[in-house]
């Protein structure tokens, strides 16, 4: 009988398990990393490797304010109790289910229409504002379950030590690194991400990738350029996850396991997270909102002929309810795919921290093989997974043509979060509770059920949550990949945008964020009723 | 009797289910104008159609490559294009199947492949789009070529010329003006400070708040544009020139399709006089091109002085530009911008 001690002792089935993840995360983009080793591709060109450099110091500024701003932040939410901070932190969760280009389309608006503007919402400046919105939620997210996997005597302790000002430290100490992994995935995601820098006219490595798939039609082409990113993020992401993998998680005491109580903060704390929500959320989606209410056919114009009898005649309101009938239309799809990506995304991220255990080389590994798969394109997981999908007989069309087949490519691309989340989780579990399992003739699956399973949970749902989220905001997989009939509302609005009203368009948008706002609440609520 | 009940409700699903014949269309045309027409077939055949739309050009990697990639085992029966380019890619790689439809009977055949791989009906035109408010009507613009001068300097706006209706409107340029004249407006617009924006509706957006002044686009971001009250006038350029460019709506019949009559009889629906009537009605304003189907409103083809384009050709013409001089003007431009 496997003794429960064979998930604290180290073995070969560890290698093999890291080696068959990984080679599962990697199946989609075989193909074309199979096309960019072929000979015979065009040359890269100054301008790609401009552009590299150019996003590399995009992605870094925007993981290093993410971190500046979210660390502090998502520490403090943990340790202390504050008005408005579950709707706070669920409101600055929400730039994450964004696709940056609605974001950066809000913060180009301000810029042209608000007289005195600030320069830095325009080019490069611009560019990294609109990506550390995204990141600093995500840093924010990953500190505060961090820090709250502290224990209550670790925080007394502190307390009694130095005051508030120690425990703070300790915990953002006891956060830094997970802390740091988030920014350098959320770095890594605007490397591929075309979004803002179309709008803001910055040439970032992402256009010249959609440039090479979506203008010449060279997946080649495209496949060498996503090999030298890969190779760049890759010497970046090493150093990093060698010194993460080291210091993820300490084990945590058998008896440190009480939560600590939050302390009462006041207004101070709510004023910090309100500012990163206005900036983060609030001022962007009322750039969104400009061209509907400033217009001479505008929202304001539409208000004043609205009466009694004609509101269902108004366009306006016209245009609202066939926003309503999409948002019915491509709800479940919309949950669906979320969802799945992250049911996927945590079982094979938390599969691979499972086999990692505690060897500082096999978590250096994972992260590093996780970091560098991350580092691909959308277009290329999705285009290898609708390759593989046509060479494969009909009768796999179920599992390789279907929704299910979405949610898996969106999982595989985004597992890394899980990995993370997975990693730490693992590595904070005490190893004394499986040695007292083992003593007292535990089974392994009533200790993975009892011990286990409540141990990892918290992380589990946090990597559901984050991978859900930026599942959602991925609308090039779901193009390439949804079945006919299938589409997404995130999609539903890009392809509705190009010349849809500027009502439906905003209607669409804000019911996609208002939606989710309200989901997520209940979602935090429920968790945080649970015993 | 409940087992019954039961054994009825799965035989009346499975009946359901195979009641309904389906045809799977995938579009690069704007999914407001493309939706309310498959709706309408739908409706008056019973057919299901299941409308895969494709996003703005440079927001996504594209349908195109989905149809690519799909090639040997299709997904999709019919490709509604927006523009001739893209289904001459689909013909040049082997995905189009030949079909002359009954329907395109009195189309000019000069919108269609000539081997029939794609069949133009419905067609939008490339426009100077200038802000009111920066630009009296008597300066309006005439010409394209206007973007190049010192009064519009870093004020012109043009969408990415590798992507979309752009691209096809860079390589009508080089085949009507010839390589020396196109190539020394391109690097005219470069000197002159033109802003090089990721997509049409982009133009549109920016020329409507006055970050732009003049801009080229196609008709229906103009009217799109023009019907919320932005700012904004249109112009069909070059009337006592080289011509406005046409582009014309294209119906592909994907080969292997897997429901072939069903997508024929939706291209048949495509090529139907009502449905370039309805086109028209709709806020796109889509010119007819069949002679003859008049609408309020809309300019008919007849007004305009068309580019003489040969749409066969342009495919491969915009192939080699998108890796020859457009992809390093591009850079060259881009470069400028990050400095």
């Amino acid at each position: 009988m496997t003794s429960v001690l064979s998930l604290e002792a180290s073995g070969r089935w560890r290698v093999g398990t890291v080696l068959v993840v990984a080679f599962l995360a990697s199946m989609p983009i075989v193909p074309l990393l199979g096309r960019s080793l072929e000979p015979g591709a065009p040359a890269l060109g100054p301008v790609f490797w401009g552009s590299l450099w150019t996003s590399a110091g995009v992605a870094a500024g925007a993981a290093t304010i993410g971190v500046l701003v979210g660390l502090p932040l998502g520490v403090f939410a943990a340790l202390h109790e504050f008005p408005g901070r579950k709707a706070l932190l669920v409101t600055a969760a929400l730039p994450l289910l964004v696709p940056s280009f609605l974001w950066a389309i809000g913060w180009s608006e301000l810029a042209a229409r608000v007289p005195g503007a600030p320069a830095m919402l325009r080019g490069t400046s611009g560019c990294v504002l609109v990506f550390a919105t995204m990141v600093a939620p995500l840093v924010l997210l990953v500190s505060f379950a961090a820090s709250t996997s502290l224990s209550r005597s670790q925080v007394d302790g502190a307390r009694l030590a130095g005051g508030e000002t120690r425990v703070l430290r300790l915990a953002s100490r006891h956060a830094i690194v997970p802390a740091l992994l988030a920014a350098a995935l959320g770095g890594i995601v605007t490397l591929a991400d075309a979004g803002a820098g179309e709008i803001l006219g910055v040439p970032m490595v992402a256009t010249e990738l959609l440039t090479s798939f979506a203008a010449r039609y060279d997946v080649q082409l495209a496949a060498r350029q996503c090999l030298v990113l890969t190779g760049l993020v890759l010497l970046a992401a090493a150093p990093v996850a060698w010194v993460a993998g080291r210091r993820l998680a300490d084990a945590a005491l058998a008896r440190q396991t009480a939560p600590f109580p939050r302390q009462l903060a006041g207004m101070g704390a709510t004023a910090s997270l309100a500012l990163l929500v206005l900036i983060s959320v609030l001022l962007p989606l009322a750039g969104l909102l400009l061209p509907v209410v400033s217009g001479p056919w505008s929202l304001a114009a539409e208000a004043v002929e609205l009466t009694r009898d004609n509101w269902r005649r108004n366009h306006f309101t016209l245009l609202v309810m066939g926003a309503f009938g999409t948002v019915a239309r491509t709800a479940a799809n919309t949950l669906v795919y979320a969802a799945g990506a992250g049911l996927v995304a945590t079982l094979l991220g938390f599969g691979l921290a499972c086999a990692a255990g505690r060897s500082g080389t096999l978590r250096t590994i994972a992260l590093v093989v996780a970091l560098a798969l991350f580092a691909w394109p959308p277009a290329a997981g999705a285009l290898g997974a609708a390759t593989m999908a046509t060479a494969s007989p009909a009768w796999l069309d179920p599992i390789l043509r279907s929704r299910f087949t979405v949610c898996a490519i969106l999982g595989l691309r985004l597992f890394a979060v899980g990995t993370v989340l997975g990693l730490r989780a693992w590595g904070t579990m005490a190893p004394s509770w499986a040695y007292a399992a083992a003593v007292h003739g535990v089974p392994p699956r009533r200790y993975l059920w009892r011990v286990v399973w409540p141990s990892l949970r918290p992380s589990a749902a946090l990597s559901m949550l984050v991978v859900s989220l930026l599942a959602s905001a991925d609308v090039g997989t779901v193009l390439l990949l949804h079945p006919p009939g299938a589409d997404s509302l995130p999609l539903t609005i890009f392809t509705v945008m190009a010349n849809a009203p500027t009502t439906t368009v905003v209607s669409l948008c804000l019911l996609y964020l208002f939606g989710a706002f309200a989901l997520l609440l209940v979602l935090v609520h429920l968790a945080a009723r649970r015993p | 009797m409940m087992t019954r009940l039961l054994l009825a409700c799965v035989v009346i699903g499975i009946i359901g289910c195979d009641a309904a014949e389906t045809v799977v269309v995938y579009t690069s045309v704007d999914e407001v104008f493309a939706r309310p027409v498959a709706e309408r077939f739908q409706d008056e055949t019973g057919t299901t159609v299941h409308l895969v739309p494709d996003t703005e050009e440079a927001k996504s990697t594209g349908l195109l490559n989905r149809l690519i990639a799909e090639r040997e085992r299709p997904v999709a029966d019919v490709f509604w294009s927006g523009d001739p380019v893209r289904a001459a890619v689909l013909k040049s790689r082997g995905i189009s199947a030949p079909y002359r439809s009954p329907l395109a009977q009195g189309l000019p055949a000069e919108y269609s492949d000539p081997d029939g791989h794609w069949t133009g009906f419905s067609a939008r035109a490339r426009v100077l789009v200038y802000n009111t408010t920066l630009i009296p009507a008597e300066q309006a613009p005439r010409s394209v070529l206007e973007l190049t001068d010192e009064r519009v300097r870093g004020r012109g706006c043009l969408a990415n010329p590798l992507f979309g209706t752009t691209s096809m409107h860079a390589a009508a340029l080089f085949t009507t003006l010839g390589d020396e004249r196109a190539k020394s407006f391109f690097d005219g617009f470069r000197r002159n400070g033109g802003r090089l924006v990721s997509s049409n509706g982009e133009v549109r957006r920016q020329v409507a708040n006055g970050t732009c002044a003049i801009g080229v686009t196609d008709t229906d971001d103009a009217a799109v544009a023009r019907r919320e009250g932005a700012p904004l006038a249109v112009v069909y350029p070059d009337a006592d020139g080289m011509g406005t460019l046409v582009i014309p709506n294209c119906a592909v019949l994907i080969a292997g399709a897997p429901h072939p009559e069903a997508a024929r009889r939706f291209i048949d629906y495509l090529l139907a006089p009502e449905t370039e009537e309805q086109l028209a009605r709709s806020e796109a304003a889509q010119m007819p091109v069949r002679p003859g189907i008049v609408v309020p409103g809309v300019t008919p083809i007849s007004d305009l002085r068309p580019m003489p384009v040969d749409y066969a050709v342009l495919g491969k013409r915009l192939e080699e530009l998108s890796n020859g001089f457009l992809a390093t003007w591009v850079e060259s431009v881009r470069t400028e911008q990050r400095q």
